[in-house]
């Protein structure tokens, strides 16, 4: 301390304060501070929820902090950590979930990866793409013990915990018409869903889960069928050609139909397994059926071949279905000598179904049919469906059958001893009818009636005829008596009479238009060839009714038929080169040419050479005398013919009645009395001769000017009675006949044609429903593109699935 | 001598105090300033009190400033939370080594470093320290200089969050931690000026 310049005294001693009087307010500051840091951090502690541990296969793009859970689309939670399971087995999910929500995650709750998909039901899951992935959480709303560790599912589960509905497994064969999603169809109504299929514990069948939503559920009951939708069916049985198509849906992935058809089955329960028929058809056989009663088993030995012959084939008995056949081996048996090869067949019978009882046991069965066996009971083969050939195994009694026993110590099964099979090939008979039809000698028929016709003709124009003006002399002195006979003059009114009745049969079968109503019948029977495919649906009823047909058909006695018809056409050709005939012209060229001596008028100079053709077309008619009737039944035919193509039901009815008209009017035909005709007309022609060749005929000379002068009045009366037009008139009728006739045979080729096309196009039809036809390989190869299709959309789903961001990226 | 070894003598040991408003000296007993009126004393003897107290608050607002996230970004894609150090740790992930560095600095290492120095501080007014009162003062200088540069994180929060309001595109908003920060910042600002840099010299003194 110095003197200089001192300081003001100042106290600087530190203040001597209790410490906590020298306590400062400041330290609320941090206290506060340090209370809301707590409490923040408290708060924060009691809302981040429940902590729950997922575990999946892999984590499909699940990323920590960031992937949230979601509950009916509300975020629930969010993932916290990604890690391993030990020995890296599964990913484990940590998640932490709102404390609200947590509680209901019992042990029906299930999570899942909601990645996008592609399915031919829709796209699901799109907003993944830009989202990234989240977890979908499912759960009941009913509180339970809480659960904190869990096993993530593959894939969204069939029915969400709060749908109601039943859960059902299905049991299959395999697996194809099961696919993952596969809709449950009622009355072509979706009502569930199938799981993805899996092999079932012991490997012999396919299980798959499915759920049918409520109140679907409640159609169900054990006597519930199932059977498989998927794809399109054909079936060629024994009701004929069926195509069903489902949805396209359904087409490509697979569904399930169901239907209850027998009432009184017990209620469904949860879980229930349910097996799936091939198609609809099986699956309401079924019904008649318990899958669990007790089958007997038989074995039958066939000797011949039991081609068409498949497991699965019925056995019936009676006409009912009594059981099918579970296997078919070949046994040699060795016989003293030689060694033969037979085919062993093994039947399952159902014992109810013979009648026996529901509860009857396969020994009581066993012994029904040894019993049946000794009264003539025999296994045969029949032909099940007459298109495809399938065979079935039919139990008949042959009452005459030789006295049999039923093997009953035969290994491995009981034998049923057999008879003859009885097995129609319609395709072969049909063949058989078409290849007969084929060589029908219509040609030579044809031959035959232009020979006929030749014959006429030649008959028309023969020498005779012209050589008549040499009997002028010896007519001139018959045709006076001619003449002055009163008979002799009835006979231009006579023939007026029947060139006007010949004329109206003629006009008669022009107007009826036989030929173009044959036209029509044949354009109609094109047509019908033409809808022929989309007659298949009466195919049913028409393979019966064919199979009947082709029997009758086969059973037509067509070549007697032809015969027959050639037997006519050489027998009028027989008449008409009969000697007789023969003579004929000559007496007619006698008369005309008497005649035409006598009468020197222009006008009847004309009458010989029409009266020629005349005759000739006359001989043509009378030949079909009966063508009136001919015409008429030719219109009978042909709509009987068009009647039968338009319905084939009806043609197999109307087949038989054609050719019984046929054969009818063969016999007509043959029995027509041409030979009395001819007799007749010859008779007539000698009569006339005779008449000629009378005593009063020596008088003609004498009174020849008398008679030139009323044959002039004759001929004047002639000419003013038209006789000659009329004559005239009839000649161009008949020739216009004769050209219809004409018309009618030229358009018999073009028939024929049409029937070779129409036999081509059944043929062709036919043949469409063969295994490697057109059709066939077409469908093939529809169905492989429809299945490349399908790849290619799964392919492309699952690129989707595995890598969402291509969808941005458009790798 | 009974001056400073080094020929210094402080105002008290002059009898005098000045107004650390206004800068007025005045006499040793004065208690209100003549010029600015503000209150005057020669030394506050709650002063270490206060830098504690408020140091310790604004530590404790550091805690929640680090943990719970600064921002949470929310973008059609996808929503992120991330917390300071996280996000250093995320630039460095995208080779932004520079902004990792600065948003490090002064999100981190200056408020840390400040932390330690206002304790420094603190403990050496007590107790001997390496430092000498010179390099102290220097120290505290820095201190308070820098302290207000601490803030530079909240202004960018603050901006993010009032600029990227995209509904539904894009949105930034401020978490728990940006308040926390906020507040760590303002209590060590507080703890640096309430710290009375005058002690210094008063523990040299003592320690002589």
């Amino acid at each position: 301390m110095t003197d200089t310049q001192t300081p003001a005294p100042l106290d600087v001693r530190p203040a001597k304060q209790g410490a906590w009087k020298r306590l400062s307010l400041i330290w609320i500051v941090p206290l506060l501070a340090l209370l809301i840091s707590l409490g923040v951090a408290y708060q924060n502690y009691a809302d981040r929820g429940t902590l729950i541990e997922i575990a999946f296969e892999e984590a499909n793009g699940i990323s920590s902090g960031e992937t949230v859970i979601k509950y009916r689309d509300v975020e629930v939670g969010r993932v916290e950590k990604v890690t391993f399971a030990d020995g890296l087995g599964e990913v484990i999910v940590q998640a932490r979930i709102d404390k609200e929500v947590a509680p209901y995650l019992d042990d029906d709750a299930s999570f899942w990866v909601v990645v996008p998909r592609v399915s031919l039901r829709g796209v699901s899951g799109l907003e993944t793409v830009l989202s990234g992935v989240f977890i979908q959480g499912n759960w009941d709303n009913e509180a339970d013990v809480q659960q904190y560790e869990f096993t993530g599912l593959d894939q969204a589960p069939l029915a969400l915990a709060r749908q109601r509905g039943t859960q059902i497994v299905f049991r299959a064969r395999d697996g194809q018409a099961l696919s993952d999603g596969a809709p449950i169809l009622h009355k072509g109504i979706k009502v569930g869903y199938l799981e993805a299929p899996e092999l079932s514990g012991d490997g012999t069948s396919v299980v798959a889960n499915a759920f049918v939503e409520s109140p679907f559920d409640r159609r169900i009951t054990s006597a519930t069928r199932f059977w498989d939708t998927s794809g399109f069916s054909v079936s060629l049985g024994a009701g004929g050609v069926a195509l069903n198509v489902n949805s396209l849906a359904s087409l490509i992935e697979g569904g399930i139909a169901f239907d209850t058809v027998v009432s009184g089955g017990a209620p469904l329960i949860e879980g229930q397994i349910f097996d799936i028929f091939a198609n609809e058809e099986t699956a309401r056989e079924s019904l008649f059926a318990s899958p669990d009663v007790e089958m007997l088993t038989v074995a039958v030995l066939f000797e011949n071949s039991v081609n068409g012959l498949t497991k699965g084939s019925e056995v019936r008995f009676q006409g009912l279905r009594v059981g099918e056949v579970l296997d078919l081996t070949a046994v040699v048996t060795e016989d003293r000598d030689s060694a033969q090869v037979l085919l062993r067949t093994i039947l399952a019978i159902e014992p109810a179904r013979l009648g026996l009882g529901a509860d009857a046991t396969p020994e009581q069965a066993l012994t029904f049919l040894s019993n049946f066996v000794r009264q003539g009971l025999r296994a045969r083969l029949v032909t099940g469906n007459i298109l495809s050939g399938s065979l079935v195994v039919e139990l008949i009694e042959e009452p005459d059958a030789p006295t049999a026993v039923m093997n009953l110590a035969a290994q491995p099964y009981p034998q049923i001893p057999t008879t003859s099979s009885n097995i129609t090939d319609v395709a072969d008979s049909a063949e058989d009818v078409l290849q007969r039809i084929n060589d029908l000698p219509i040609e030579e028929l044809m031959t035959g009636a232009i020979d006929l016709m030749d014959s006429i003709e030649r008959l028309a124009s023969q020498d005779s005829l012209r050589t008549a003006p040499a009997s002028l002399a010896a007519l001139l002195d018959e045709t006076r008596e001619l003449i002055n006979s009163d008979d002799i003059a009835k006979i231009p009114g006579e023939i007026r009479q029947s060139i006007a009745d010949l004329n109206a049969i003629i006009a008669q079968a022009e107007t009826s238009g036989t030929v173009d109503r044959l036209n029509a019948a044949i354009d109609s029977v094109t047509g019908v060839s033409d809808n022929l495919f989309s007659a298949t649906e009466n195919l049913p009823q028409i393979s019966a009714q064919l199979e009947a047909l082709t029997i009758k058909a086969n059973d037509l006695d067509l070549d007697g038929l032809l015969v027959a018809a050639r037997d006519t056409i050489t027998n009028i050709d027989g008449i008409v080169q009969a000697t007789a005939a023969q003579d004929l012209p000559q007496s007619v060229a006698a008369v005309v040419e008497n005649l035409r001596t006598v009468v020197s008028s222009n006008d009847l100079a004309a009458i010989p050479t029409d009266l020629r053709q005349t005759i000739a077309t006359v001989n043509t008619i009378v030949s079909q005398a009966a063508a009136a009737d001919l015409v008429s039944k030719l219109d009978g035919v042909v709509a009987a013919a068009q009647g039968a193509v338009t319905s084939i039901d009806n043609a197999a009815a109307g087949l038989p009645a054609i050719t019984v008209q046929l054969e009818q009017l063969a016999t007509k035909a043959n029995g027509l009395d041409l030979e009395t005709l001819v007799a007749e007309a010859t008779s007539t022609l000698d009569s006339i001769d005779t008449l000629v060749g009378s005593q009063s005929t020596q008088d003609i000379p004498a009174s020849l000017s008398a008679a030139l002068d009323e044959v002039r009045v004759f001929l004047g009366d002639v000419r003013n009675g038209g006789a000659v037009n009329n004559l005239n008139t009839a000649l161009s009728s008949a020739s216009e006949a004769a050209q219809a006739i004409e018309d009618a045979a030229a358009s018999l080729p073009a028939l024929s044609a049409r029937a070779s096309a129409l036999v081509t196009q059944t043929g062709n039809t036919l043949d469409g429903f063969g295994e490697r036809s057109r059709f066939n390989a077409e469908m093939l190869a529809a169905l492989r593109d429809i299945q490349a299709a399908a790849d290619a959309v799964s392919s492309l789903a699952r690129a989707i699935q595995r890598n969402p961001n291509s969808l941005l990226t458009g790798r | 001598m009974a001056h400073a070894g080094k020929g210094l003598i402080t105002a008290r040991e002059a009898g005098l105090v000045a107004c650390r408003n206004c800068g007025r000296v005045h006499a040793g007993d004065a208690g209100f300033c003549t010029r600015c009126e503000s209150r005057i004393s020669s030394r506050d003897p709650a002063s270490l009190q206060k830098v504690w107290a408020l140091l310790i608050a604004g530590m404790i607002a550091f805690i929640p400033a680090n943990i719970f996230p600064m921002l949470k970004t929310r973008t059609l894609f996808e929503h992120s939370d991330s917390t300071i150090m996280g996000g250093v740790v995320e630039l460095v992930g995208h080779h932004s080594y520079g902004i990792a560095a600065i948003v490090f600095i002064a999100s981190i290492l200056i408020p840390v470093g400040k932390f330690l120095a206002i304790i420094y501080l603190a403990i050496s007014v007590r107790n001997r320290s390496v430092l000498n009162m010179h390099q102290r003062h220097k120290l505290y200088d820095v201190v308070e200089f820098i302290g207000r540069w601490s803030m530079i994180d909240v202004f960018v929060v603050a901006i993010l969050s009032s600029l990227v309001q995209l509904q539904g595109l894009a949105t930034i908003n401020p978490g728990i931690a940006a308040v926390s920060f906020a507040l760590s910042v303002i209590f060590t600002m507080l703890a640096a000026q309430n710290f009375d840099s005058r002690l210094i010299w008063d523990a040299d003194r003592i320690q002589k």
